[in-house]
């Protein structure tokens, strides 16, 4: 077989991450989207830049540390990566900050917004009102701390918003530091009330740390304020637990938690006009190396733009809100468990509502014929009716097995809360496997029938988290097929620690079984267009990383395989390469929604097969984390599928294409129709749902023909 | 509800496991949960001749955790049946009874042949691949981790088995107190098989050509499943081409090729090993593996007995073919055997109101009256004593120890004094249960024994009849029998003792 061990046929996987943040700062750039949604994806690239320095940079400088030397895909060295990453993060810091100070907060003015980013520029009546907010409201939960010869350098919080100031003693000479945290129990954004304001047709907001900033002073009375600024840290927070050794896993990932506050300084934000004595200061104590410290021209940490973006009033500049849909299948009131009978059913949330799901373990909580209900939970919403639901059905007298994942990253401490709430309650609670994170998501309720036992499964590529199910793209599937219920109760016990099944009939699971079968079906499609049969591959996941996939989709793309990719975020893999790639297209979409759902076709020489599954193609998902892929077996069901594939495939809205260097540009718009695939899907599921009857619909699903797809 | 669950766990040597079964309508029997556990009980026993106590707690942890998944699925029956790790460990009482306090699970012991012949029921109700197989002649060969066993049909009719001690844990031990070089395990092997499986070969393939046979293990079973043979049934000549391809395999190859965990694998070579020279001994053609389980025994055990399943074959025939085809080896009298047999056969019919015993007791009085003789092989002075001794070192498949010696004393006090409980029990294990049933299947033997008494075959009609207190017994007879009838009185007494009631025997001529 061909070798494809050249690391120019590969993108190193931190810097494709970044350059998927950038699309998403396109999303904030694009004139296109309202005023108010380009705020929150700048928020969200804001948001994504600190999850990736505290998970990835951090992962790296351990290497670095740990003088680890081993080249990473595209022949980097962790020295190297970091360098890189430091420049490309230094230029897309940048672009935020120029998108926002040039274009966003001008039009959020003409629009009647105002956002005061610097006390100095408060009239007087404004400034009233923010020192009297400042006494009343702020004042009383501030800490202002010190430092001189008898007090050490305080710990500054991870990932808080600070301000540093230089005081001295009122007639004396000397200078020392002086610090305060901008209260996380306080609204970062303040609105100062209209009869204060110049205007009555302009609102006007300030934020907290500029309202701190001018009173100051207050804070120190025996001192004089020499200079104030902001400034903001990221610590490395890598969690890492060696989990043989923890005789409790709670306990160990409670200690982490607090741990997780105090990991070296990877990065530093100042204001980019900052007193440079006391930049000195904070550079010498916190111990940062020069290029992790970063210069804002604006105000610190841009997360603050969702709060924004969340005061009520800004509708108009808004996107209208889609309400997911109900799904036809399940009619109100009527038994789930028949409908299900009846039909497989699958889903497609945020179009389709997420209430279907938890109206199934509502019912299942209820009905006397459910005797078990068992489930995996990742990540949690608050006051998740599931859990209510799951803590009923244990009240019930159902047997009730949770899978909590505590490991979901920085959602530790939510779930442990959920895992003591549901133990309490009688359910059976499972910390998962030693090593393993469970990324899969299904749900199984094992009800006794009059003719026997019937198992009921829901499988998803989404958490069950009704929160995320209005944001995410996820597809999900109920169904009752004796073949995959029986799967499904071979996870739980192996979830349970019992040992794997002789076989499986349907599902394949990670760590064991599924990279093989992704490997054998990139090669079955190989081998059928050597033969000349037909082949085509389409795969839709949010990362492609994992070498070995990458050099099956090589090698199936010289064979002469079509492979057409939607990938959201990272991708190792370079399309187009002579030789290599050609036959492959990646496409990413960035939309308003998070496109999560990860659906797989071959084309299997005519005889197609469909999946879907919670795994990417990366190393972490095939290797360390328990996922499922199912297949849709119910025909309409699979034409549902592929017409969802084949309408990502023709969006020319949202969609970027990657180019044969590994950078993206915007898909050709070649004259046709604006497809923007999410409001497509938006207005399939209200005509669906506008269908009453579900015997007309059956046949709603007819493929609006991509194009390039053999269907 | 037409629909029944019902619970098979297997305390196994290596592996604790469970099945629960659906008996419904709709799909007959069906596996609808399935877990094991694996943990060596085995080799603390074997070591030590103990279980302990950090086995026991893990033990009893997992039986502790069925039993909340059969309270789950409200499974309407269970059974739990310990193997040799149980069996042979010095307290099995205390470890059965420590078991039941801390889950309330209640583990029965099996014997060796007990186990086989629930491995060998499980095989057979798979059906018309059975009944194919073993048309011609056929062997099953049941792979354990310490030893095999293998059994021979005749006629569709299961006739004989041995057990070899020569398991795939064994072999493993076996291999690693050696220390090979190579990987040619079955080289190695071969030796240590060919020794145990001649002397097999010389005493019971001589004569009978076997062009089957039938595999019950755990590895090569999946190992087929997973090669989607046709219906798990392959030629002698693939399977050897398979096995040489296995031999220069890695153990992680192995695993992923045959869908087999990597612990698993290095067992999957002595299987292999073995089934290859029972092959090549053999001269068999085709092997298939029905990949059953002593759990799928259980059910169908308990299908049985429930009236849930019809079995198309019959087994108490294989068991009365095996005691016939013992009683020919130590040349018994086959034509005055089967005549005491059934007339010990009716005579139980007609005293069924009397003794109240069921149709597994009739069954243990015909094998008694088959082998009554087999001890005069070794002495015609003591043949009730040696008889005794014969049964109790011959392994017959299907029967418990506890009916083996059932069998084996009724043979014994049919010509030797009667003993009373506190005697008897004091040398054995016994029961009050089983003393009683050989007080009373004893004195039932007598009388058919003591009627058909005679170096020459006379009797040819024999009708029972209970009157009053009376046994009344019409022997239809066209010669004089005197010789019988003195004999007969003597050995009566004991009928009387038993059921307080008197035989009478009356002749008529014909």
């Amino acid at each position: 077989m061909k070798e494809f061990g050249n690391k120019e046929y590969y993108v190193n996987r931190e810097l494709s991450w970044l350059m998927f943040d950038e699309r998403v700062l396109g999303e904030a750039t694009d004139t296109s989207n309202p005023l108010m949604e380009r705020l929150k994806f700048l928020s969200i690239t804001a948001s994504n830049l600190d999850e990736f320095f505290m998970v990835r940079v951090a992962s790296l400088i351990d290497m670095q540390h740990a003088g680890y030397s081993k080249k990473d895909i595209a022949g980097l060295t962790a020295d190297e990566q970091l360098s890189l990453i430091s420049k490309k993060t230094h230029e897309l810091v940048d672009t935020q900050y120029f998108v926002l100070m040039h274009t966003l907060l001008p039009l959020l003015g003409a629009e009647g917004i105002e956002l005061i980013t610097a006390h100095e520029d408060l009239s007087p009546d404004e400034a009233a009102y923010v020192d009297r907010y400042f006494e009343e409201e702020v004042y009383p939960v501030l800490t202002p701390m010190a430092v001189d010869s008898s007090r050490p350098f305080p710990l500054v919080r991870n990932q808080t918003l600070n301000i540093g100031a230089l005081i001295g003693k009122k007639g004396e000479d000397s200078r020392d530091f002086a610090t305060v945290q901008v209260p996380g129990v306080l609204d970062r954004v303040v609105e100062i009330p209209p009869e204060y304001t110049y205007s009555d047709d302009t609102r006007t907001f300030i934020l907290l740390e500029e309202i701190i900033e001018r009173n100051m002073h207050k804070l120190f009375l025996n001192y004089d304020v020499f200079c104030a600024y902001p400034y903001r840290i990221m610590r490395n927070a890598d969690l890492t637990i060696d989990e043989e050794e923890a005789a409790d896993l709670l306990k160990e990932i409670e200690k982490q938690i607090k741990r997780r506050q105090w990991g070296e300084v990877i990065r530093l934000e100042v204001a980019d006009d900052i007193d440079p004595g006391l930049m000195e200061i904070l550079k010498k104590e916190l111990s940062v190396r020069g290029d992790s410290i970063y210069r804002i021209p604006g105000p610190i940490d841009l997360t603050f733009l969702m709060k924004m973006y969340a005061f009520p009033g800004f509708e108009r500049l808004k996107r209208k809100d889609h309400v997911p849909k109900p799904v036809r299948e399940i009619n109100d009131g009527a038994d789930i468990f028949e409908a299900i009978r009846n039909h497989d059913i699958l889903m497609h949330h945020p179009y389709q509502s997420f209430d279907p799901v938890i109206d199934f373990v509502k019912s299942a909580a209820k009905d006397p014929d459910v005797l078990a209900i068992k489930q995996t939970l990742y990540r949690v919403s608050g006051n998740s009716p599931i859990i209510a639901a799951l803590e009923e059905a244990a009240e019930n007298g159902k047997q009730v097995t949770v899978l909590v994942e505590l490991k979901a990253r920085f959602d530790e401490e939510h779930n442990i809360i959920w895992a003591r709430r549901l133990e309490k309650a009688g359910c059976h609670v499972i910390y998962g496997l030693v090593g393993l994170k469970t990324h899969c998501k299904i749900m199984l309720v094992v009800r006794r029938e009059e003719d026997g036992i019937r198992r009921y499964v829901h499988l998803g590529t989404g958490n069950y988290n009704d929160s995320t199910a209005k944001l995410y793209t996820d597809l999900g599937l109920l169904t009752c097929a004796e073949q995959i219920g029986e799967d499904a109760t071979a996870v739980f016990n192996m979830l349970s620690g019992y040992s794997e099944p002789l076989y499986w009939n349907r599902l394949s699971l990670a760590p064991l079984w599924l990279k093989d079968r992704f490997l054998h079906l990139i090669g079955r499609e190989a081998a059928n267009a050597r033969e000349g049969k037909k082949s085509h591959i389409i795969a839709k996941v949010n990362s492609i990383c994992d070498r070995e996939v990458i050099e099956a989709l090589y090698a199936a793309s010289c064979a002469g395989v079509k492979i057409e990719l939607i990938v959201r975020g990272i991708c190792c893999l370079k399309p187009g390469i002579k030789g290599v790639s050609e036959n492959i297209t990646v496409r990413s979409i960035v939309g308003d929604y998070l496109e999560h759902s990860r659906i797989f076709y071959f084309e299997n020489a005519g005889n197609s097969e469909v999946y879907c599954g919670s795994s990417d193609w990366m190393p972490r998902n095939l290797l360390r984390r328990v996922e499922i892929m199912f297949p849709i077996l119910d025909e309409q069901l699979k034409k549902k599928v592929i017409y969802i594939l084949a309408t990502l495939l023709s969006d020319n809205v949202k969609a970027r294409v990657e180019l044969s260097d590994g950078t993206y540009e915007r898909a050709e718009r070649r004259g046709g129709d604006m497809i923007c695939a999410q409001n497509v899907f938006c207005d399939v599921a209200d005509n669906e749902a506008s269908l009453k009857d579900p015997v007309e619909n059956s046949r709603v699903f007819i493929p609006i023909e991509g194009g390039n797809m053999n269907v | 509800m037409a629909v029944r669950t019902f619970a098979a766990i297997d305390v196994g040597s290596y592996e604790l496991g469970m099945k629960i079964f659906e008996f419904s309508n709709r799909n007959g029997m069906k596996v609808i949960d399935s877990v094991r556990h694996s943990i060596e009980l085995g080799t603390d026993t074997y070591q030590t001749g103990l279980i302990s106590m950090g086995r026991m707690d893990e033990l009893c942890d997992v039986l502790s955790d069925f039993s909340s998944i059969m309270k789950s699925y409200k499974v309407d029956d269970y059974r739990a049946y310990g193997t040799s790790a149980i069996r042979e460990t010095k307290n099995t009482v205390i470890v059965t009874e420590q078991i039941k306090l801390r889950t309330g699970i209640k583990v029965d012991v099996l014997s060796n042949s007990e186990q086989r012949f629930l491995h060998y029921k499980a095989a057979a109700l798979k059906g018309q691949r059975f009944d194919e197989f073993i048309r011609e002649g056929c062997a099953i060969v049941d792979i354990g981790g310490g030893s095999i066993q293998i059994s021979l049909f005749d006629n569709d009719t299961l006739v004989t088995t041995q057990n070899i001690r020569l398991g795939v844990l064994r072999a493993m031990d076996m291999l690693a107190a050696l220390q090979p070089k190579t990987r040619d395990v079955e080289g190695i092997l071969r030796e240590l098989i060919d020794n145990q499986l001649q002397v097999f070969k010389k005493l019971y393939l001589k004569g009978r050509t076997i062009k089957n046979i039938i595999l019950i293990d755990d590895y090569i079973s999946t190992m087929l499943y997973h090669m989607d043979a046709d219906d798990r049934s392959f030629s002698a000549e693939k399977f050897a081409k398979i096995a040489g391809q296995i031999s220069t395999m890695t153990m992680g190859d192995i695993a992923k090729a045959y869908g087999i965990s990597e612990e698993t694998a290095p067992l999957l070579l002595p299987a292999i090993a073995i089934v290859s020279r029972v092959l090549k001994i053999t001269k068999a053609e085709n092997i298939w593996s029905p990949g059953v389980s002593l759990c799928d025994g259980m059910a169908y055990e308990y299908a049985e007995k429930e009236k849930l399943v019809n079995y198309s074959h019959d087994f108490e025939n294989d068991i009365i073919a095996c005691a016939k085809v013992m009683s020919k080896r130590y040349q018994g009298n086959s034509e005055r055997n089967e005549l005491i047999e059934k007339v010990a056969k009716d005579l139980f019919d007609a005293t069924r109101k009397i003794h109240g015993m069921g149709k597994r007791d009739k069954l243990l009085l015909r094998i008694a009256s088959l082998l009554g003789d087999c001890g005069r092989y070794v002495s015609i002075e003591a043949g009730a004593e040696c008889g005794y001794d014969i049964i109790m070192a011959t392994e017959m498949i299907g029967l418990s120890h506890a009916e083996r010696e059932i069998v084996a004393n009724i043979v014994r006090f049919n010509k030797t004094e009667f003993l009373y409980y506190d005697e008897l029990a004091s040398a054995s294990l016994m029961d009050r249960t089983s003393y009683l049933k050989i007080a009373k299947l004893s004195a039932l033997f007598r009388i058919a024994d003591g009627i058909c008494r005679s170096y020459r075959t006379k009797v040819n009609d024999v009708r029972f009849s209970v009157k009053g207190n009376e046994l009344l017994i019409n022997v239809y007879t066209v010669d004089d029998i005197d010789l019988e009838q003195g004999f007969f009185f003597r050995k009566a007494s004991l009928f009387e003792e038993v059921f307080s009631i008197k035989p009478v025997l009356r002749y008529k001529r014909r």
